[in-house]
């Protein structure tokens, strides 16, 4: 019975037949008639913001089937296409059903319309910058100050001073092991204590940089202790000093392993910018709440807001490409 | 940037916490003819964003009227409310006009030199709720509340304002289960879904529900108000003379009617009395 089966699962007809039946089963607790009028008064209203119920009569079954028909024939169609085609096609159709997601709500675009200048940041809220403009300026800001901390700290952690070391275990395991926004706090609120008054971007600029600092040494001592002994021995051996090892030798190859992580890091780190709205400082995620608070359009001000994070992570998705296609030279097939 | 370089060589000095002087933040609010006032724009008609990416609502009218009677200009910032009812406010704004409640807590940290106006606290439930017709009837249920607000201190039974005049209340509801909420408008959001989904009900402002009802949302405020809050304005500890400047603004306001007319036309009511 079993083997039975099994050799039934490897036909191909069988697992277009059980897919169909599966996105059957998983539609049967959707409201599509509902789906189906698109954000009409049984879908997920704007306003109403009920809980819709599945519907249960015979119309509502055979709408069910033919979903689950259409969408089965048109991945069957796509398993046919080239793997870029494949890529690209898969893309477009999650965008398209992202984008039918949001349609349901009943946005009101005018409304997104008048206020995206400000959550762009187009324009300058008490002489300086605000919406994603300044959350970008701060990632940026701290980017810089991040790496130079991770650059010393990993080095510090690797070199054979115990005072070197102890600092920068101490340094990178608290840092690692409080959450960011208790450091945010903690910098804004706590030094005053000791007289040290600071503006909300400048606190968040220092806590975003020396919370990212400690994960980023970490990244950097993996990259760094991925170069083999070998190179090591062989650049003392020719007679470069140690400092010199590090930077002419080990570094720039060390680079091509951190780099990944790194951007990883650099996305996130535009993400958690955000946690600075609790400051009050004029960041994206602020301008999107207070905007959304103001009519009570909450959901078109928070989706506008997703968007322009999502925009802003992939190009730095892009940049970090392109980074790793310049360290990748040496992988280039010299002819 | 130069603050902070300074802020720096001052820390390596090993600076010890300032003293307090008397009179600093009048001194600072005079000499750069500026008040600094903070406020949450989260909370229409109290304050919010306008079109224009503008303050506007009732807290900042009084502000800005209270700025113009010291004949100095107003500039907003907006901290967290945690950070307003925090306290030491280490001179980075010198005024806050954000409907806070001035209970025994929050005096410990901060100075309330006047009362301006009057909310009642309503308990609010979904339209299609018809179980809760009055504040006994929501005892063990589920009520959203904001963080930090004396309505969670009603429902903890720990509230304790520390104005005059303020009406004696009862605590009406027994052992509620309760729910916070970053905002009050989260917990009306978390209602609006349906009753009893997230939230049987919940316990604000009154001027917050019926802001809520314009915006349609589904949600009624039932029975009498469980207490009347003084809202009042709240500075830091430390400037009697500032205060004292505060309280005689505000009772000239009260005086002549300007509260009286702002009260109209924020919230369709006099709520200053």
């Amino acid at each position: 019975m079993n083997r039975w089966l099994f050799e039934l699962a490897e036909r191909p007809a069988a697992r277009w037949l059980l897919l169909c039946g599966l996105l059957f089963a998983l539609l049967s607790g959707v409201d599509v008639a509902g789906l189906a009028g698109l954000g009409g008064s049984a879908g997920l209203g704007g306003s109403a913001g009920e809980v819709a119920a599945a519907g249960d009569g015979l119309f509502d079954w055979l709408l069910r089937a033919l979903f689950a028909l259409a969408c089965t024939a048109g991945l069957m169609v796509l398993s046919r296409l080239a793997m870029r085609t494949q890529v690209i096609v898969t893309w477009v159709l999650l965008l398209a059903l992202f984008l039918l997601f949001f349609y349901s709500f009943q946005l009101s675009y005018e409304y997104i319309w008048g206020r995206l200048p400000y959550l762009l940041g187009l324009g300058l809220k008490n002489g300086f910058l605000m919406g994603a403009a300044l959350s970008v300026f701060i990632c940026v800001v701290a980017i810089i100050a991040s790496t130079l901390l991770a650059l010393m700290a990993a080095l510090a952690r690797l070199s054979h001073n115990g005072i070197a070391v102890g600092t920068a275990t101490f340094y990178i395991s608290f840092f690692r092991g409080t959450p960011l926004l208790l450091q945010i706090l903690l910098v804004y609120l706590g030094l005053p204590q000791l007289g040290v008054v600071i503006d909300p971007i400048p606190a968040a600029v220092i806590a975003l940089s020396l919370c990212y600092g400690a994960y980023m040494a970490e990244i950097f001592r993996a990259g760094i202790q991925s170069i083999a002994h070998g190179q090591r021995e062989a650049a003392l051996a020719l007679g470069l000093r140690p400092t010199l090892v590090m930077r002419l030798v080990i570094l720039p190859q060390a680079i091509r392993v951190i780099v990944p992580p790194t951007g990883n890091q650099f996305i996130a780190m535009l993400k958690d910018s955000s946690l600075v709205s609790v400051l009050g400082a004029w960041e994206l995620m602020y301008m999107a709440r207070t905007h959304g608070r103001a009519e009570f359009k909450y959901m078109e001000m928070l989706i506008t807001a997703a968007i322009i994070y999502w925009v802003l992570s992939m190009s730095l998705e892009y940049l970090q490409s392109k980074v790793e296609k310049h360290y990748a030279k040496s992988d280039a097939r010299h002819s | 940037m130069k603050r902070l370089t300074l802020a720096i060589a001052a820390a390596a000095m090993l600076a010890t916490a300032p003293a307090s002087h008397a009179g600093a933040t009048l001194d600072r609010v005079m000499s750069e003819g500026k008040l600094v006032a903070s406020t949450d724009p989260e909370y229409p008609p109290q304050s919010s964003l306008n079109a224009d990416n503008d303050f506007e609502g009732f807290d900042i009218d009084v502000v800005r009227e209270i700025a113009s009677r010291m004949g100095v200009e107003v500039e907003f910032v907006t901290p967290g409310w945690d950070v307003i009812t925090a306290g030491n406010w280490a001179g980075r704004w010198d005024v806050s006009v954000g409907s806070m409640t001035p209970t025994k807590a929050r005096a410990e940290v901060l100075d309330f030199p006047a009362v301006y106006y009057f909310t009642p606290a309503a308990l609010v439930v979904h339209d299609g709720n018809d179980s809760i017709k009055s504040a006994a009837d929501a005892s063990g249920k589920r009520i959203g509340v904001g963080v930090s607000t004396t309505y969670e201190n009603y429902l903890n039974r720990n509230l304790e304002i520390d104005a005059e005049g303020v009406p004696a209340f009862s605590y009406q509801i027994d052992s509620p289960d309760i729910r916070t909420y970053d905002t009050d408008l989260l917990a009306l959001d978390d209602l609006r879904l349906g009753d009893g989904v997230r939230l049987d009900a919940v316990f604000t402002a009154l001027p917050t529900v019926l802001e809520a009802q314009k915006n349609n949302y589904p949600v009624r405020a039932v029975g009498e108000p469980l207490f009347m809050e003084p809202l009042a304005v709240a500075t830091d500890k430390g400037d009697a003379e500032f205060d004292a400047k505060l309280a005689e603004i505000v009772s000239a306001m009260h005086a002549d009617g300007t509260l009286s007319k702002l009260s109209e036309k924020w919230y369709g009511a006099d709520l200053t009395q």
